[in-house]
């Protein structure tokens, strides 16, 4: 097994309590959800928070930066974002870090790096290349990630971005969270190309982290690929293998259903530190739950947005 | 009196973007070759660098989309496509991400750019070389659309995008304006802000609401009008078409009572659509007659000369709905213009594409 020298015993503490953290934000929203409190649809990161607190603590926000996804409650809070304001997004409230005119699906936090999360699939590709580009000409030892499952990687935008990264030789690395499922559609249905291959085929460098909850392998390949995008500008893709545990979009498990195999899951499960490790539980549960119910009361007693929100910031 | 023509306007308008601001990059397919988008982007990746000038591949819609990411960076794009059509492939861009970006999360992001691309007719460009794409454009809040009937309108607009707007403008050039000449005199006011709609020439008989070139259209048949009939048009150049100023509009037509819209594009959901819907919403009392719209006909656009002809609305058609409008003016000959002189600005374009 690697051990990344850089993961201290101290830090991989941490680490697993911000992770855990993500985890119990999100099992929060699950107990709230039957409520209605929260009217939008929910993409859950259950599964594939630890990667993504890992690949976080690799960054220094807000002038590395992150793009992401719709399922975008992991990267938010990974990479820094305000509980308080991110619940008060989900309810729909004015003091949402986008004044409730965002949701789930569009958590953003320029504060702390976090540029955007389109609900378009692959949409941000591009926007992650931009970004890249004005780090490369300011020559300010910048990255910038792209964080997006691998489905996004089968649109035609993902080609055209991976041809103009290497092209110009940005300080971009493409993070693919594999899980294995586009919505409920698994990967031998969809994808003719190993994506090691494709990458390849631009010149740009394909790491392979194959166990998400392994934060040595994930941080030791992350290191690399960091530090090649910020010293030489070499762009990389570094593929993560990961484990949806919900279903595509919403609170449930979807296991009873006939494309997904519960041993699988329960595979996952009994090797996941946030549900395993007693210690960890025990030292953080308490503390993160008061957190939780703060930010849960400040959403809840917050105002609703007012008539004149509806038409502000158009342009 | 001296005067300048679209393309010398245009070229004068991307150099003082680049030099005005360290921060503007200028790109697109064709911006460094050797007809430098019409001419005018020629000479500025030697000036400006190839950091700031560059080639793109073909890839519309991930170019977009970087255009965004450059911006929300603190860059200025510029972002050049020497045929409109090719921007449908970037629309996944435009509306979903750039027209958006701003609103939906809340005013925490601006993302101000320009985005110049070029329609028009003639030397049969075609159904899919010629769109006019104003109206998919204009349709989702979020985004500038304008359509520069001018040398004038393009300089003053170029340079508040580039100096003053925070936000997304995407302009609709037309490829027939660019050899057109226009008073050099800039009668705009820095300070003011040309994302709307403009009095081109006052008139009390006919309001004609234009975009783009039609502008030049409806100036011909107003002169040829003036010539042999008492009919005063007064023309607006419509040119934001997102952003018109609906007050010069209904004034106009509270004087007039006359309407024609003419536009370069097609009328269901168009300009010509909208026109009619700011009237008839705001002040149908006002109208003595029904608005007549000038669009081009409901078909894609034919390649045979004879058939693109009849596709878009001329002067010709502008003065005879004028006429239309203002009947029972006794003595007058009601002279159409002839098919020749009609089309010569037409027949003179042949390139370069």
């Amino acid at each position: 097994m690697t051990r990344y020298a850089g993961l201290t015993e101290d830090l991989r503490g941490k680490l697993l309590a911000r992770a855990l953290r993500i985890r119990m934000v999100e099992e929060r929203i699950i107990e709230l959800y039957p409520s209605d409190v929260i009217q939008s649809p929910v993409h859950l990161s259950i599964g594939q928070e630890l990667h993504t607190v890992a690949l976080a603590s690799l960054l220094t926000p807000p002038g590395d930066r992150i793009f992401t996804t719709y399922r975008s409650h992991a990267a938010y809070l990974a990479s820094g974002g305000d509980l308080k304001l991110m619940f008060a997004e989900l309810y729909g409230k004015q003091t949402g870090v986008s004044k409730g005119k965002a949701g789930s699906m569009h958590l953003c936090h320029p504060s702390t790096g976090l540029m955007g999360s389109s609900a378009i699939v692959g949409a941000v590709y591009s926007h992650a290349v931009g970004a890249a580009y004005a780090d490369k000409i300011a020559k300010n030892g910048r990255v910038v990630l792209c964080i997006t499952g691998e489905g996004a990687t089968e649109e035609g935008t993902f080609h055209e971005c991976l041809n103009f990264t290497a092209l110009k030789g940005l300080p971009l690395v493409y993070i693919i969270e594999n899980n294995g499922l586009a919505i409920n559609i698994p990967l031998a249905k969809r994808q003719s190309y190993r994506l090691r291959d494709l990458v390849k085929a631009y010149g740009i460098s394909h790491f392979h982290a194959r166990d998400s909850f392994d934060m040595d392998e994930v941080m030791t390949l992350a290191a690399e690929a960091f530090a090649a995008a910020r010293d030489r500008h070499a762009p990389a893709v570094l593929e993560i293998d990961t484990y949806r545990y919900k279903e595509h979009v919403g609170i449930c498990c979807d296991h009873d259903k006939k494309y997904r195999d519960p041993e699988e899951l329960e595979d996952w499960r009994r090797r996941d530190p946030l549900i395993n490790d007693q210690g960890l539980l025990s030292l953080h549960q308490s503390a993160i739950a008061e957190e939780i119910d703060a930010a849960v009361l400040f959403a809840d007693r917050s105002p609703y947005p007012s008539l004149g929100d509806l038409t502000e910031d158009v342009y | 009196m001296s005067s300048i023509t679209y393309r010398e306007a245009v070229t004068a308008a991307m150099r003082h973007a680049m030099e005005s601001r360290d921060n503007t990059i200028l790109f697109g397919l064709g911006v460094t070759d050797h007809v430098g988008i019409f001419g005018t982007t020629s000479g500025l990746e030697e000036a400006f660098g190839p950091e700031r000038v560059f080639e793109t591949p073909i890839s519309e819609d991930s170019m977009t989309g970087f255009a965004l990411g450059a911006s929300l960076s603190g860059l200025y794009p510029i972002h050049v496509h020497i045929r409109a059509d090719f921007m449908l492939l970037a629309m996944n861009q435009l509306i979903n991400s750039i027209a958006k970006y701003r609103y939906m999360y809340g005013g925490l992001f601006e993302v101000p750019m320009l985005v110049r691309s070029i329609i028009g007719r003639s030397w049969g460009q075609g159904a899919q070389h010629s769109q006019s794409l104003q109206a998919l454009l204009a349709h989702a809040p979020g985004l500038h659309v304008v359509m520069p009937a001018s040398a004038e309108s393009a300089r003053a607009t170029y340079r508040y995008a580039v100096e003053s707007c925070r936000g997304p403008v995407i302009s609709l050039e037309h490829r027939l304006l660019y050899d057109y000449s226009f008073n050099e005199e800039l009668s705009w006011d820095p300070g003011d802000n040309p994302l709307s709609s403009f009095l081109i020439r006052p008139g009390n008989d006919v309001t004609i609401v234009a975009t783009s070139v039609m502008v030049q259209e409806a100036i011909r048949a107003a002169d040829f009008i003036a010539q042999r009939e008492d009919i005063g048009l007064e023309i607006i150049d419509m040119h934001c078409i997102t952003h018109p100023d609906e007050e010069l509009i209904l004034k106009s037509v509270r004087k007039t009572g006359r309407l024609i819209v003419v536009d370069t594009s097609w009328a269901s959901f168009g300009v010509c659509a909208e026109v009619a819907r700011i009237v008839a919403c705001r002040e149908p009392q006002a109208l003595k007659q029904p608005i007549v719209c000038l669009p081009v006909a409901k078909a894609s656009c034919p390649t045979a000369k004879k058939l693109e002809n009849w596709f878009y609305p001329d002067m010709s058609d502008i003065i005879s709905a004028a006429y239309s409008l203002c009947p029972g003016r006794e003595g007058h000959g009601r002279e159409l213009p002839s098919e020749e002189y009609v089309s010569q600005v037409h027949k003179s374009f042949r390139g370069p594409f």
